[in-house]
């Protein structure tokens, strides 16, 4: 294996790549900073609320019809920022979150809470190569995607009447051109892009809606329904937290599992917590469980007295678990 | 009160399961417009380095 003097030099003394990456932060900061940036970002950290976005003029204006050469402007410092800084320090990453696969690839410029503008590219070649989407995704979020470069065409998909099963879709050809802006509601819309004339560059506004719904997603053949994930990373952290406290048995979490079972959360999230915290705890676990059972309106009420009859059965102690006391 | 310990494996899950942010079941999201993967890509980074 060859290895570059450079980078060997790396393993004794890292050095050269900090001083990159701190180069390439500062260049990242000073963009932020700078005239074509400053006002949209505060205008982005402000925009995680549920009020439109034309009450966001800075952030608005990258994507209105009129909004090319500003959204240019702004994208364009970016990365020009961005290639002189690799351009004097190669070994730096660019510091900001990014992901490519060869096809698609998306540099996070800005995100505050549930809101991200992503820079995106998709390869048109390599586009053709892959096989086509079967499935398509329906996320609780909006979106806002103007073209800077490049054409192609996508499929505008429609979630109509939706079962436990499975959905209505209908679809329509929509062709993509520079200085176009797409808006979708993510919960019934969702943007499929089919094929691509070269490489399209578009900037990616997505707030994603606080709430407790998920992400449905559906075979485009029949609408049935293959997949559901969870509408936002916060929930899949707490799942993740609640296992590890109930694999280390973790028994005083107990309590802040009871609150997610009886919060807000999706009901994944809720049943997950009331399974942990009944392993964890017992009498908290079971408590929980009962209330939620004589809830009216929960959805997760039904489950919840299957499962409280079928422990009391098992375990006829429980059945002299009192109510907490108000 | 003498209560059972009860054993996280007994107890089911829901009909229909939730997997976690980002996850597709196939190839679905890719040409799709969704930030998932990149904050599902940084999730995994930020839960797997220092």
């Amino acid at each position: 294996m060859i290895i570059h003097p450079d980078l060997a030099a790396l393993r004794d003394d890292d050095t050269p790549q900090r001083l990159a990456q701190d180069y390439l932060a500062g260049l990242r900061d000073g963009w932020r900073q700078s005239a074509a940036a400053a006002a949209i970002l505060a205008d982005l950290a402000a925009f995680d609320t549920s009020r439109p976005l034309a009450d966001y003029p800075a952030l608005a204006s990258l994507f209105g019809s009129d909004g090319g050469a500003q959204t240019r402007c702004f994208t364009g410092s970016f990365v020009a920022a961005m290639a002189r800084g690799l351009g004097e320090a190669p070994l730096g990453h660019v510091p900001v979150r990014h992901f490519t696969d060869g096809v698609m690839s998306m540099l996070m410029l800005a995100r505050h809470g549930n809101v991200t503008l992503s820079l995106v590219a998709m390869d048109g070649r390599g586009l053709a190569r892959r096989p086509r989407p079967s499935t398509v995704s329906f996320a609780p979020m909006e979106s806002w995607e103007h073209v800077l470069a490049g054409t192609g065409t996508a499929e505008l998909v429609e979630r109509g009447a939706v079962t436990s099963e499975r959905a209505d879709l209908r679809s329509r050809d929509i062709v993509l051109r520079p200085g176009e802006t797409i808006r979708c509601d993510g919960g019934r819309q969702a943007l499929v892009v089919r094929d691509v004339e070269g490489c399209l560059v578009t900037l990616r506004l997505q707030r994603r809606r606080k709430g407790a719904d998920v992400a449905c997603e559906y075979r485009l053949a029949d609408g049935a329904l293959v997949h559901q994930a969870a509408g936002n990373p916060r929930d899949s952290r707490i799942e993740t937290m609640l296992a590890l406290l109930g694999g280390m048995n973790r028994a005083d979490a107990a309590p802040h599992a009871a609150a997610i079972v009886l919060g807000e959360g999706s009901d994944g999230l809720r049943w997950q917590a009331l399974r942990e915290c009944l392993a964890l705890d017992t009498l908290a676990g079971f408590t929980a469980l009962r209330e939620l059972a004589d809830r009216d309106g929960d959805t997760l009420a039904a489950p919840a007295r299957s499962l409280r009859d079928r422990l009391t059965a098992a375990y006829p102690q429980l059945a002299g678990v009192s109510p907490c006391p108000v | 009160m003498n209560l059972p310990k009860i054993d996280l494996s007994t107890l089911p899950d829901l009909d229909r399961l939730t997997g976690v942010f980002g996850s597709l079941s196939e190839n679905a999201g890719l040409a799709a417009s969704n930030d998932s993967i990149v904050v599902l890509m940084a999730f995994i980074y930020e839960v797997t380095s220092k």
